[in-house]
């Protein structure tokens, strides 16, 4: 189990990045973390041609903090948002994100740009990337764009970022001190990709309150009734229980997503696990 | 001499004691702790070429082309490039037994997904694969069979040409008129049951490194390996060899469990290479290929009917078990072993008046099946330990009592089963109780009562078996083998400085024998075990024996240990007697010395004596001190270990995960060598039993396709899904084994998914639902919920 | 392509094929750290962990290139480590292995998850090892050695 050959450059800039990605018609893949990228090399599932190692550009592993929000480099790894090494935005949210990925030598070394880009669709960070609005800062040979969060992640494994583009960095909104977030994702052991995912986020003060879904091998969703009827709830109960499991079947049924049975269920329960965790822990 | 009820010499005992029955700590552990064991990917032999394998990408066709890029014709080997090599055809002696050949590489037909085309050859694997992802195989493609069910009724797709379906053998063991216990019966329980298909995983893969050794004029063949000497005499065979011309080493391994107990193709294959070529190759097994071309196991499908009376008496028990035995037949064992074992076994720890068995081998477009953990006994006591349970809830009664009335009694033994099998000793039901005791049956029972809230359910769940270990000569031939592993051989050897060597032919690769062997001999010489030196797995450095596999080494390896020791003991005695100028009886052996009253001589000096300066032997005394023997048990019938397990566990009905809360074992293993070691293997195989349950699975789709060949599809239990077991020990003596040692290896794994699921489906037993198939997966959980939601007239406000 | 990079405290250069994983590397006859295993090379079952710039990694999914200018520790490195002295001891005392495949990589796991957490029990010694996998022990041994330790050093 072996990589095929291939070529491998460490440009010092990120436009000379760019220039790496750019000069090859098909077959440049740009390497950080490597956590999700080897593994697929070694099975030979990835064909390539060259690997653009970013890891290391200043540009991409870089922290800016500003009243209203925080940058992160997409090179940031897990380890250092577990660790709280990079300031929080987020009333720890990011941070419990980051503690249950994987394993920690895969935190070690995975970093949220690269888990992004792949954009498997049991990957950690979307979910509440999308719940939080991040935006994504993108560089190419055109310069550079912003892209929302609602745009960014078109399914699975596939984003909004260009063959020929990076994704350079991540800007997190923050959240207000009384803002209520909710994690939980359904694994059938520790570390493993998740079955059904999702984050909850209220935060009264700036108008966001997004219920998002994430599930095995499908595009995350947005789920509209269910984040309406988060705004305003009032605390957990049986009955709030009820109600959120009546907008989230609402919701599966506006996406079209009420075939699958048992995911269905997994994804419910993941749903109902999260907003109750947003109402009542934090 | 004063013996202890196990036959051992209690004078020979050391302060402290270290021998049988010390709980002492590992001799083999501080290579491994220093890392510094050495697998076979780690052997450096200078020149050593890497093969990568070139293997079918379909489950079923006929090779019509093979296309070798020209700048790599050189580097790749098919069969034809060999020379003359055998087939591998694994057989049991039985007229009815239909035969095939397993090639070590493919010829003309492939018939499973991974199968062995040619073998390419590089200085690294990397470029080895490069050779082999540039091979084109144009394939006719033919119809693949993956159901077991319909290969097993007959289904014309036929994958051996000639045969008139895909069945192997079926056995029908039994007693006793099953229609009449039918008739009498006040219940019975009927199932359908099904143990999917797994993986071995061995942490380490397998691999096979060969070269010529030019000075001593044979072939050198290293295999990660449970059996050097077998796979030696039928490697000779097969790659027309002279045996004395070849030598099998197997060094340090990561991690067996069966998967390196057959004959390997790949080791047909490489050794075949290393006579042509005048370099060394070596192929080391990657995960995916273990998890796709490596001997697979289980895939057992039951249809049972236990016949009892109302208050649960067992009456008798009719099965009809088919097991999807894959593509080709494994050497030494056949494809038949696996369901010939369920079936032999099923009735396990209880009595009954009649047993109608009937075990159906079946081929399929899969890999082989070949020996894992527990071979038979985890599906057969998942079958049988789910009727139990089922038995007792439809007579309204606790499962463990149901187990105990039912259960052969202490004083019945030795006792024969329905099936044949011949008991040696034990307190069966003793092992329940004990059971009972330990999780407190009635205080679970309350809090199961208050505990169903929010869609999370508890459950209990048990299981109790029988484990014959140590299969002797008529067990072998009992089952129409081709090779009979009765026996075990072992030198011991004296070195002039006074230590000792005890070489033999089994393997350790886990089990803890370099100290368990050493506690024997200190048993017997009362020597230090920390300070004898035990060397195997190297046809080179022991006596013929047959190797580590089917629970069998302390017993046998064991016995022979102490029969060698046993011999040098005395020759020690009768020269420390002759040193001191006393009588054979006024002397004993403690702590490496020949002791009489106030006066010793140490080992060393009567080595000096034995090896360099035999003028101070005793007369008559033959010079040196080397012993080296045979044992077979008194009996070659095996030696029978078993365990109740009981597991306490968590459904979570939302999200149909599965937590083990508790989990109970007691065991008897008969006298005990090294309680760490005995509970380390019970642990270990719990944490398969685990993987069996509720994670470990490889399915196939429609066209044969494997659909977990990574870690991410195929789930091994880790350190959250298994809990530190607790474990108590009944120690009841094997009559027919020396020192009343029973082997022990499996009975973890066999006994967790029949526990584990019993367990759960206690859980559930309030919602309509009964799972029988393993692993239980959060699918299959749910699913079963909501069939059960959706028969039944409640819908929505029920658990979906 | 030429790396240098720092192997257990020695500076090293060497050419390497841009697709050689930084494990295929240590292992190889030149360096000899064999006591990295290759269990799975898809970054799953943990026994080929090392250091990378002190921090647990998996080597089989590290690319040797990508290290270069790294400081590199592999368990070899780690004679004199004053923990993992005291793990191989509680290791040895728990029955903490059997075929010693995983032994390695499970020691310098502990290693470093006994020093970002002075306050491990069974629970989180469990939670923060599930990225290593053994096939023999069933945990038991490798929980009850390192918790040990962890308790002994607070």
């Amino acid at each position: 189990m072996k990589p095929p050959p291939f070529d491998y450059v460490r440009p010092d800039s990120l436009q000379a990045a760019v220039g790496a990605l750019a000069d090859l018609e098909w077959g440049g893949r740009l390497i950080a973390g490597g956590q999700s990228l080897v593994p697929m090399l070694n099975l030979r599932l990835a064909p390539l041609v060259r690997l653009v190692d970013v890891s290391r550009l200043e540009e991409l592993r870089c922290l800016e903090e500003t009243s209203d929000a925080v940058l992160f480099g997409a090179c940031i790894r897990h380890a250092e948002f577990e660790d709280s090494e990079v300031p929080d935005a987020t009333n720890g949210l990011m941070q419990q994100v980051a503690a249950g990925i994987a394993y920690r030598a895969i935190r070690n070394r995975g970093t949220i740009g690269g888990s992004v880009s792949l954009a498997d669709p049991s990957a950690d960070w979307i979910t509440p990337l999308i719940a939080l609005g991040a935006r994504f800062n993108i560089v190419g040979q055109e310069g550079k764009r912003v892209c929302q969060a609602a745009d960014m992640f078109t399914g699975p494994y596939t984003t909004n970022v260009g063959d020929h583009e990076i994704l350079v960095s991540i800007e997190v909104p923050k959240l207000s001190a009384e803002a209520q977030t909710g994690y939980y994702k359904i694994v059938r052991k520790a570390g493993e990709f998740a079955m059904a995912m999702c984050t909850a986020i209220r935060d009264k003060q700036h108008g966001l309150c997004n219920v998002v879904l994430g599930c095995a091998n499908r595009k995350q969703i947005l789920l509209p009734n269910s984040s309406t009827y988060l705004a305003d709830v009032g605390e957990w109960s049986d009955q709030v229980r009820a109600d959120f499991r009546a907008s989230y079947r609402k919701d599966m049924q506006q996406a079209n997503r009420m075939e699958d049975l048992y995911e269905l269920k997994l994804c419910e329960t993941a749903v109902l696990q999260t907003v109750e965790s947003a109402l009542v822990n934090s | 001499m004063e013996k202890n009820e196990s036959g051992v010499d209690e004078k020979n005992r050391q302060q402290p004691f270290r021998g049988i029955g010390a709980r002492i700590n590992r001799n083999e552990d501080a290579r491994f702790l220093d890392g510094k064991g050495e697998y076979l990917a780690d052997l450096n032999i200078p020149g050593t070429q890497e093969v990568a394998f070139s293997r079918s990408p379909v489950a079923h066709g006929r090779i019509l082309s093979i296309e070798i890029p020209e700048e790599f014709r050189s580097q790749v080997f098919l069969m034809s490039d060999l020379g003359n090599i055998k087939p591998v055809r694994a057989v049991l002696n039985h007229p009815d037994f239909r035969v095939s050949d397993f090639p070590a590489m493919a010829t003309d037909v492939v018939r499973f997904v991974g199968e062995a085309i040619a073998m390419c050859v590089a200085p690294t694997r990397a470029e080895a694969e490069d050779v082999a992802q540039s091979i084109f195989v144009d394939f006719e493609e033919l119809p693949v069979v993956v159901d077991t069910l319909e290969s097993a009724g007959g289904r014309t797709e036929i994958i051996h040409e000639g045969w008139p379906n895909n069945t192997v053998f079926i056995s029908k063991p039994g007693n006793g008129d099953i229609d009449a216990v039918a008739k009498k019966a006040d219940v019975i329980i009927s199932r359908e049951l099904r143990m999917n298909r797994q993986c071995v995983v061995s942490l380490e893969g397998r691999g096979v490194l060969a070269y010529q050794d030019r000075r001593l004029q044979e072939l050198v063949v290293y295999s990660s390996t449970q059996q050097p000497h077998i796979i030696r005499t039928i490697l000779a065979k097969l790659i027309g060899v002279d045996e004395h011309k070849m030598r099998v080493v197997a060094p340090d391994i990561g991690g067996a469990f069966g998967v390196k107990n057959n004959l390997q193709q790949e080791e047909v294959a490489i050794a075949a290479l290393a006579k042509i070529v005048d370099f060394p190759v070596r192929w080391i097994e990657d995960r995916r290929e273990h998890l796709i071309a490596s001997a697979q196991a289980r895939e057992h499908h039951y249809s049972m009917k236990l016949y009892a009376d109302k208050n649960g008496r067992i009456l008798g028990l009719d099965a009809e078990v088919i097991v999807d035995a894959g593509a080709y037949s494994i050497w030494p064992w056949s494809c038949a072993m696996e369901c010939n074992m369920v079936v032999g076994v099923l009735p396990g720890p209880y009595k009954m008046e009649a047993y109608r068995g009937k075990g159906i081998t079946v081929l399929s477009n899969k890999p082989p099946l070949g020996p894992y953990r527990g071979v038979g006994r985890p599906g057969a006591c998942f079958a049988m330990e789910r009727l139990i349970d089922e038995l007792a809830r439809e007579v309204g009664r606790e499962p463990h009592e149901i187990r105990i009335e039912n259960m052969v009694e202490p004083d019945q033994m030795p006792f024969t089963t329905i099936a044949g099998k011949l008991y040696d000793s034990g307190n069966f039901p003793q092992s329940v109780r004990k059971c009972a005791e330990m999780i407190n049956v009635e205080s679970f029972r309350e809090r199961q009562k208050l505990n169903a809230k929010n869609g999370i359910h508890i459950g209990l769940g048990w299981a109790s078996y029988v484990e014959q270990t140590a299969h002797g000569t008529n067990e072998w031939l009992s089952r129409n083998l081709s090779e009979i592993f009765g026996y075990e051989s072992a030198t011991a050897r004296f070195t002039p400085d006074g230590n000792l060597i005890l070489e033999v032919a089994i393997h350790n690769h886990g089990q803890g024998l370099e100290t368990t062997l050493a506690q024997v001999a200190a048993t017997e010489l009362g020597v230090d075990p920390t300070n004898v030196v035990i060397r195997y797995g190297d046809t080179a450095v022991s006596p013929y024996g047959l190797g580590t596999f089917a629970s069998r080494s302390m017993v046998m390896a064991g016995g022979a240990v102490g029969k060698a020791t046993e011999e040098l003991a005395e020759k020690v005695k009768r020269i420390g007697a002759h040193i001191l100028e006393t009588t054979f009886d006024s002397v004993l052996l403690r702590d490496g010395m020949v002791v009489s009253g106030e006066r010793s001589v140490p080992f060393s000096e009567i080595c000096r004596v034995a090896y360099r300066h035999a003028q101070d032997l005793p007369p008559n005394e033959e010079p040196g001190l080397t012993a080296t023997v045979a044992y077979q048990p008194e009996s070659g019938t095996g030696a029978f270990s078993y365990a109740t397990h009981a597991a306490e566990v968590l459904v979570d009905t939302n999200s149909g995960l599965v937590k083990i809360d508790d989990y109970v074992v007691v065991h008897d293993c008969g006298t005990i060598v090294n309680p760490m070691v005995v509970e380390g293997q019970i642990q270990g195989g719990l944490a398969q039993g685990i993987g069996n349950a509720l994670y470990e699975e490889s399915p196939y789709d429609s066209n044969g396709q494997p659909l977990a060949s990574t870690f991410l599809d195929y789930l091994l239990p880790g350190f959250t899904e298994v809990p530190t077991a607790r474990i108590e020990h009944i120690e009841s003596p094997s009559p027919f084994t020396r020192y009343g040692v029973k082997g022990m290896g499996e009975g973890g794994a066999i006994g967790a998914p029949a526990a584990v699921v019993n367990a759960i489906n206690d859980a559930l037993k309030n919602t309509g639902v009964e799972i029988n198939e393993t692993p239980v997966s959060p699918r299959r959980i749910l699913t079963a919920i909501q069939r059960a939601a959706s028969t039944s007239d409640s819908n929505e406000g029920n658990n979906l | 392509m030429n790396i240098s990079l720092k192997l257990n405290g020695k500076d090293i250069s060497a050419d390497v094929e841009p697709r050689t994983s930084l494990a295929d590397f240590l292992r190889s006859p030149e360096h000899g750290c064999t006591s990295i295993h290759l269990g799975c090379e898809h970054g799953v079952c943990g026994a080929c962990t090392i250091l990378i710039d002190g921090r647990i990694s998996r080597s089989c999914i590290a690319l040797a290139v990508a290290a270069d200018g790294c400081d590199v520790t592999t368990f070899e490195g780690l004679n004199d480590d004053e923990l993992i002295t005291q793990l191989k001891d509680s290791f040895h005392q728990n029955h903490g292995l059997q075929c010693g495949f995983c032994t390695p990589a499970m020691l310098i796991s502990a290693r470093e998850i006994i020093n970002q957490n002075p306050d491990l029990d069974e629970a989180s010694v469990r939670f923060a090892m599930s990225g290593n996998i053994c096939r023999c022990t069933g945990y038991s041994g490798i929980v009850a050695a390192i918790t040990e330790v962890a308790k002994n050093r607070k």
